[in-house]
């Protein structure tokens, strides 16, 4: 008798690992042929460092406050800057060394500008290593079309700049007003006890402490 | 659209250029063994390709894609490329067997083909022993594994041959007993005469020897070194088994000959139990090939769904169960042939 039961579990398991494989046989295959398709990276993904710049101006974000070569773990960012005729810094040059990158982000959270970003670009092989140390004008090109928020344009003195982007929130109707906090968070970084946590701002928003600060040191 | 016209209408158009008698029939015999093996090449090429489709399906990747239509060239791509490859024959190997070897599996392989029915006449030569000729000329794969197992000088090899042997030879019997079955309902060796006792689906001997069926799949996939009982080939536990020593081309004529023993182990199947070629409205070798291709199919997710087995339980697996089954079946399609006969016949 259980001799009988084992040759009958064993055929019906038998039969069972055959249905296995056979629902997997019509689905659909979970890999891409890679060099045609690519996955779409999500936003937040930690590729290469790009630099942003300003969408109309086309001028570089970077205010070169050494924050992020501060912030860098691996001396992987190596600015130098200068001052111009308002006395206010500018780099000169902003090199970003792909052969020692650990691509942590620190300079991404660092960075107080929307100078910089860690960009879904992910395929950088080159033949020599030199190709892999990118300048400022390579890292700017890179972040041309990098989509980011924008830092609040007015003098962020917390309250006088948060409050039109407010009003023009509760001015439209709801769902226009969600997409719009959700398109400008960091309007409402300045104004940090409205920000409902619940709809994650971007890291920026998150440290409400800082924008004003070197701003401010660089203007005295 | 029946296939065997053509042979006949080349047979004519030979004969009206003068040839006649035994020139006639050897260039013609000729013919048929070139355009044998041209469609026996192709069609192992194309089940590479397959198997390799079926077992990325089952695992939800997609398989060759990149040359030609779905990769479907792929495997004469790979074949090209074994072309270019060195052929190397290991320092203190046994030079002749080592040579031999992959040569006697491909030709013994390819010989099996003599007596396996394409469609209505289309078999190159129906011998009234076709079956046991089947059974005997496949047998002789396990004398080129084991050549090579042994001339390759390493141990690996050795232990794949060895495997081989013991696994071919044990299963070989469960096998033939089941076949018995089938030939005393047919009472006949010829295979063109096994398929014409099953016009009809009614008459296909699946029904009438199920558990034949079973057991020649089981020994089958056996005899065919194929998963679960790939042990002679077990890439973790011996590399690659008996071909672990050869490149290029050799290694290529291992690796078709086992792709066409399971396309020749399938089409005995379809002889023997599903009626062959026969079939409504579609031409006969179109049956023959889609009953061939569906159990090649059976056996390739088979082939992606089990694990292997331990090599005792492989043995006892022949001997213990499959042999007294056979024996079983043997006993009861005597007496049932019998009973039926003395109260019908």
């Amino acid at each position: 008798m259980v001799l009988l039961k084992d040759i009958k579990d064993g055929i019906y398991n038998l039969l069972l690992g055959l249905g296995v494989t056979a629902k997997r046989l019509p689905e659909r295959a979970v890999t891409l042929q890679y060099p045609d398709e690519r996955w779409e990276m999500p936003e937040r993904s930690r590729g290469i460092v790009v630099l942003l710049s300003d969408k109309e101006t086309g001028k570089l974000n970077c205010t070169a406050c050494m924050l992020c070569q501060k912030a860098c773990p691996t001396a992987a960012i190596i600015i130098n800057r200068e001052k111009n005729e308002q006395k206010r810094w500018y780099p000169t040059s902003f090199t970003v060394d792909n052969t020692i990158c650990c691509f942590c982000g620190l300079c991404e959270e660092a960075c107080n500008f929307a100078a910089l970003k860690m960009a879904t670009m992910y395929e950088f092989s080159v033949y020599d290593q030199s190709e892999l140390i990118y300048d400022m004008n390579r890292l700017q090109e890179l972040g041309r079309d990098v989509p980011y928020t924008p830092r609040p344009k007015k003098k962020p003195v917390a309250k006088p700049a948060a409050k039109p982007a407010e009003k023009a929130a509760t001015d439209k109707t709801v769902p226009e007003a969600l997409a719009k906090t959700e398109e400008k968070p960091a309007a409402d970084a300045t104004d940090a006890k409205s920000t409902n946590m619940d709809e994650a701002p971007p890291r920026q928003a998150e440290l409400p402490l800082k924008p004003d600060k070197p701003d401010s040191t660089l203007d005295s | 659209m029946e296939l065997y016209g053509i042979f006949e209408a080349v047979g004519e158009l030979l004969e009206s250029i003068g040839l006649s008698g035994v020139w006639l029939s050897i260039t013609v015999n000729l013919l048929v063994a070139a355009v044998l093996l041209g469609v026996l090449s192709v069609m192992a090429l194309f089940l590479v390709w397959w198997e390799r489709k079926v077992s990325a399906h089952i695992q939800d990747r997609l398989g060759p894609m990149r040359v030609g239509w779905h990769g479907v060239i792929q495997t004469l791509a790979d074949g090209v490329k074994l072309l270019q490859k060195e052929d190397i024959t290991p320092a203190k190997a046994d030079r002749p067997v080592f040579f031999w070897a992959p040569v006697i599996c491909y030709a013994s392989c390819f010989m099996a083909y003599v007596a396996i029915p394409w469609g209505d006449g289309l078999i190159p030569a129906d011998l009234n022993i076709g079956i046991l000729y089947i059974i005997a000329i496949t047998t002789f794969t396990v004398i080129s594994l084991l050549m090579a197992g042994w001339g390759s000088n390493n141990k690996w090899a050795l232990l794949g041959g060895m495997r081989s042997a013991a696994q071919v030879i044990s299963y070989e019997v469960p096998l033939v007993v089941s076949i018995l079955g089938v030939l005393m309902l047919a009472e006949t060796m010829s295979m063109q005469g096994i398929v014409a006792k099953q016009d009809g689906i009614l008459n296909w001997y699946i029904w009438k020897q199920p558990l034949a069926f079973v057991i020649y799949m089981i020994a089958a996939t056996a005899e065919a070194n194929r998963t679960p009982f790939d042990l002679p080939e077990a890439e973790q536990e011996l590399v690659a088994g008996f071909n672990v020593e050869y490149s290029g081309m050799k290694f290529a004529m291992f690796f078709l000959a086992e792709f066409l023993n399971m396309f020749t182990v399938s089409a005995i199947a379809t002889t023997l139990f599903l009626g062959g070629w026969n079939g409504p409205i579609l031409p006969s070798w179109l049956w023959f090939l889609i009953k061939t291709l569906a159990i090649v199919f059976v056996l390739m997710w088979i082939r992606w769904t089990y694990p292997r087995l331990r090599v005792d339980h492989l043995m006892e697996f022949a001997w213990k169960w499959l042999l007294p089954l056979a024996f079983l079946n043997l006993i009861l399609t005597g007496i049932g042939w019998y009973v039926w006969n003395e109260m019908f016949g």
